[in-house]
């Protein structure tokens, strides 16, 4: 059983009008980078909130690193990133931070240790300026959204998670965090994030789990999701503007039954039975000067867009939905 | 227990750094010093008729005492006013003269003037045309001193020795005058109304204060999002409760400076006072017992989180800073309501409005003391309000607590009265 940090058994949580959460069993391997996949309003915040026991389930069982969720000190080893940062605008980063620390049960001596080499480590304490000294609303944005990191990070704890870690962040800032996470998973920690980013997802997490209007759509390891959905994709790129005479090959049903047209990318979900060497054919003989094909695997991106995509898919509703939207665009 | 002591510490330790704090409690005391010297100051100002030294005294008789009633106005002066001018002027030109001086009057170089002629050192009649002509304290004084004035030169044409008729005349008589009431000689109940009043009124204005504190304080938590960052640390129960607990702890703080710096000025209130020149009547402080002090602080800890929770649960379930004006409307209007009976209360602290008033919740921590502070209460009536607030206080904490859990974590549109209901029966 230890072998997990988190385990939702059958979880139910129902508000008022809606239920948010519904009969969800989701199993976070100890030590991995696990990514909580969904589109807005799939149940991912009320999910993290269940784990970090703000709020408990109605029905099903949760633990955390082998205790009951319920259990007082758990949360002390559980480091926790809100989506929306939170931070007292008029308090001194030091004084919050240490204050945060002590939240977790870290005395005060400790917390000032670590929070020197923390501001250090993230550039917010170099020989010209201490930003340590400063109040939050002296930063610039980047600079609280580390200050917020620290704090997440400075009880040292078993089990991070980060809600939607990478929305507004620069691409330098990104980077570090996934250095962060990567270094966090090598010193045997425990990473569950949420986010819409697929790429992000498939670059970093070990398994996923993707959940829609509150039900698990798909979950287990990236590599055997992918597998599961087999190499009939194609990447194509392509050299030039595209003729109709591509565009017709790509909307012909009978050959390709999906397409994710990023302009001069395509990824290319074959139709059952097509032959990939026609569509090529079709493309050349276009007159379409082809740099890239070749078959892949799909991208998580592909599949949510299948999975969530049908999963949502109501009556009256066309086969992309709001949520799913949502999903693609993102936040940055 | 150590993370309660950590919200509690913050809660404190931030508010406590303010600006505004350290205003509000520096000012404190220099308003009530204020509150001792200027009614003093504005009494002797009265007085000293600071109002005549700046008039003009038309003397028409050649006797010389246009300069003796103007020495004697001018004695107990403040320091850097004017003496009055006496012009002596013969008895033909008085009218001229007066027109004269009407005009400086009207072009306010003077104050007034006064005229004594044949008929003031006959006795029998004194003129005097100012703007102060209504004030009957100047006109009584200005009459006293003219007349013992008079009657000291009768005595000296009489042919009594100059300093015999000093010593005579000499009578600073004060007059004390003393209420008396239904319950008897009033003297002192003054002193204990006046104590009420200002207990009351400290304990309204620091529910009020801090009481909205504690609304900002929640209000910024939920919109900041600090709240699910420390709520996923510590339950929502710990994090309200250190946050009532020190709020109300930088209410009592300054509570304190301000009680120990009134009493210091108290003290120093006699040289103070000299220092503007004033004497001061001498003015009982009213006793407060240790037990009376005890009553008093529990009666601000139980009525500061009841209302304090209120101010939570407000906060809680609002978004913005404009519907917590709102939210808070039915508080504030418990408040107002309890202080518009402050007055009523203190002239009839036994009356049956006093007696309910001191039962109902929402009333009791600042009726009650008052009504301690007042005079004695029947320890069943005592008893009766601590245990009505007590009991009140708990359940609305325990209302609160649950509002407060949901709603800080609810964002997007108000709730209704019936929704926040529904989050009561939430179980978490």
């Amino acid at each position: 059983m230890a072998d997990y940090a988190v385990e939702i058994e059958n979880v139910t949580k129902r508000y008022a009008e809606h239920v948010a959460v519904r009969d969800l069993t989701l199993h976070v391997p100890r030590g991995s980078v696990y990514g909580l996949l969904g589109p807005n309003g799939a149940g991912k915040t009320t999910t993290i909130r269940m784990i970090l026991n703000i709020i408990a389930p109605d029905e099903g069982t949760i633990r955390i690193l082998g205790v009951p969720s319920s259990d007082t000190h758990i949360t002390d080893r559980i480091g926790y990133l809100p989506e929306e940062r939170g931070l007292y605008r008029k308090m001194q980063v030091r004084r919050i931070l240490r204050f945060l620390a002590e939240l977790k049960g870290v005395k005060g001596a400790v917390a000032d240790a670590r929070i020197t080499e923390w501001l250090e480590r993230l550039e917010l304490k170099t020989d010209e300026k201490d930003w340590g000294l400063s109040k939050i609303d002296e930063l610039s944005r980047g600079m609280q959204q580390k200050v917020q990191f620290i704090g997440t990070l400075l009880h040292d704890p078993d089990l991070v998670i980060l809600d939607e870690p990478f929305s507004g962040l620069d691409p330098i800032n990104t980077q570090a965090l996934k250095d962060t996470i990567m270094d966090l998973k090598h010193r045997g920690k425990t990473v569950i994030f949420s986010t819409h980013i697929m790429d992000n997802a498939e670059r970093i997490c070990d398994s996923v789990c993707i959940i829609a209007r509150g039900e698990k759509v798909l979950d287990g390891s990236i590599t055997s999701i992918k597998q599961s959905h087999g190499t009939r994709n194609i990447a194509l790129s392509l050299d030039g503007p595209v003729s109709n005479g591509v565009s017709e090959a790509l909307a012909d049903r009978q050959l390709v039954s999906r397409v994710d047209d990023s302009n001069r990318y395509f990824e290319i979900e074959m139709a059952p039975g097509a032959d990939p060497q026609d569509l090529l054919r079709r493309i050349v003989a276009a007159g379409a000067s082809v740099q890239r094909f070749e078959m892949v695997q799909a991208s998580l991106h592909q599949i949510f867009l299948e999975k969530v995509g049908a999963h949502s898919r109501a009556p009256g509703e066309g086969p992309w939905t709001e949520g799913v939207e949502t999903g693609i665009s993102g936040h940055g | 227990m150590a993370k309660l002591w950590a919200i509690i510490k913050r809660e404190y330790l931030e508010r406590v750094r303010t600006r505004w704090f350290i205003i509000a409690t520096v000012f404190g005391p220099v308003f009530f010093g204020l509150l001792i010297v200027v009614p003093a100051y504005m009494a002797r100002k009265g007085k000293a008729s600071t109002e005549f030294t700046n008039a003009i005294i038309l003397d028409a008789t050649q006797t010389g005492m246009g300069t003796k009633v103007a020495e004697a106005m001018a004695v107990g002066r403040l320091p850097g006013t004017p003496a009055p001018t006496v012009r002596v002027v013969p008895p033909s030109e008085l009218t001229a003269a007066e027109s004269t001086a009407t005009h400086q009057v009207m072009h306010k170089q003077a104050t007034g003037y006064l005229i004594i002629d044949e008929q003031t050192i006959k006795g029998e009649q004194l003129r005097y045309a100012g703007r102060n002509a209504t004030s009957l304290n100047d006109m009584e004084r200005l009459r006293n001193t003219v007349k013992q004035l008079i009657l000291a030169g009768r005595l000296e044409d009489a042919g009594v020795n100059p300093d015999r008729v000093k010593e005579l005349t000499l009578m600073p008589l004060q007059m004390n005058a003393e209420r008396i009431n239904d319950k008897g000689r009033g003297g002192s109940g003054t002193v204990s109304i006046i104590f009420a009043g200002v207990i009351a009124f400290l304990l309204y204005m620091s529910i009020v204060l801090y009481g909205q504190n504690v609304l900002r304080g929640v209000l910024e938590e939920k919109t900041t999002r600090v709240a699910e960052v420390v709520v996923s640390s510590v339950p929502s129960e710990t994090l309200l409760a250190g946050k009532v607990l020190g709020v109300g702890a930088v209410g009592l703080t300054q509570q304190i400076i301000w009680v120990i710096a009134s009493v210091v000025m108290f003290k120093l209130r006699a040289p103070m006072l000299a220092l503007f020149g004033v004497t001061t009547t001498p003015f009982q402080m009213p006793e407060i017992s240790i037990g009376l002090a005890l009553l008093l602080l529990l009666f601000f800890l139980l009525g500061f989180t009841f209302y304090a929770a209120l101010y939570a649960a407000a906060g809680a379930s609002v978004n913005t800073e404009q519907e917590a004006q709102q939210a808070v409307q039915p508080l504030l209007i418990m408040l107002v309501a309890t202080a518009v009976f402050i007055n009523p209360i203190l002239i009839n602290p036994t009356g049956r409005t006093a007696i309910v008033m001191s039962l109902l919740p929402f009333s009791a921590p600042i009726i009650m003391p008052l009504r301690l502070a007042i005079g004695s209460v029947p320890w069943y009536e005592l008893v009766g309000s601590l245990l009505a607030l007590a009991v009140s206080c708990v359940a609305a904490v325990w209302v609160a607590a649950r509002i407060y859990r949901v709603g800080l974590l609810m964002y997007g549109k108000r709730p209704t009265l019936k929704e926040m209901g529904r989050w009561i029966s939430y179980s978490r």
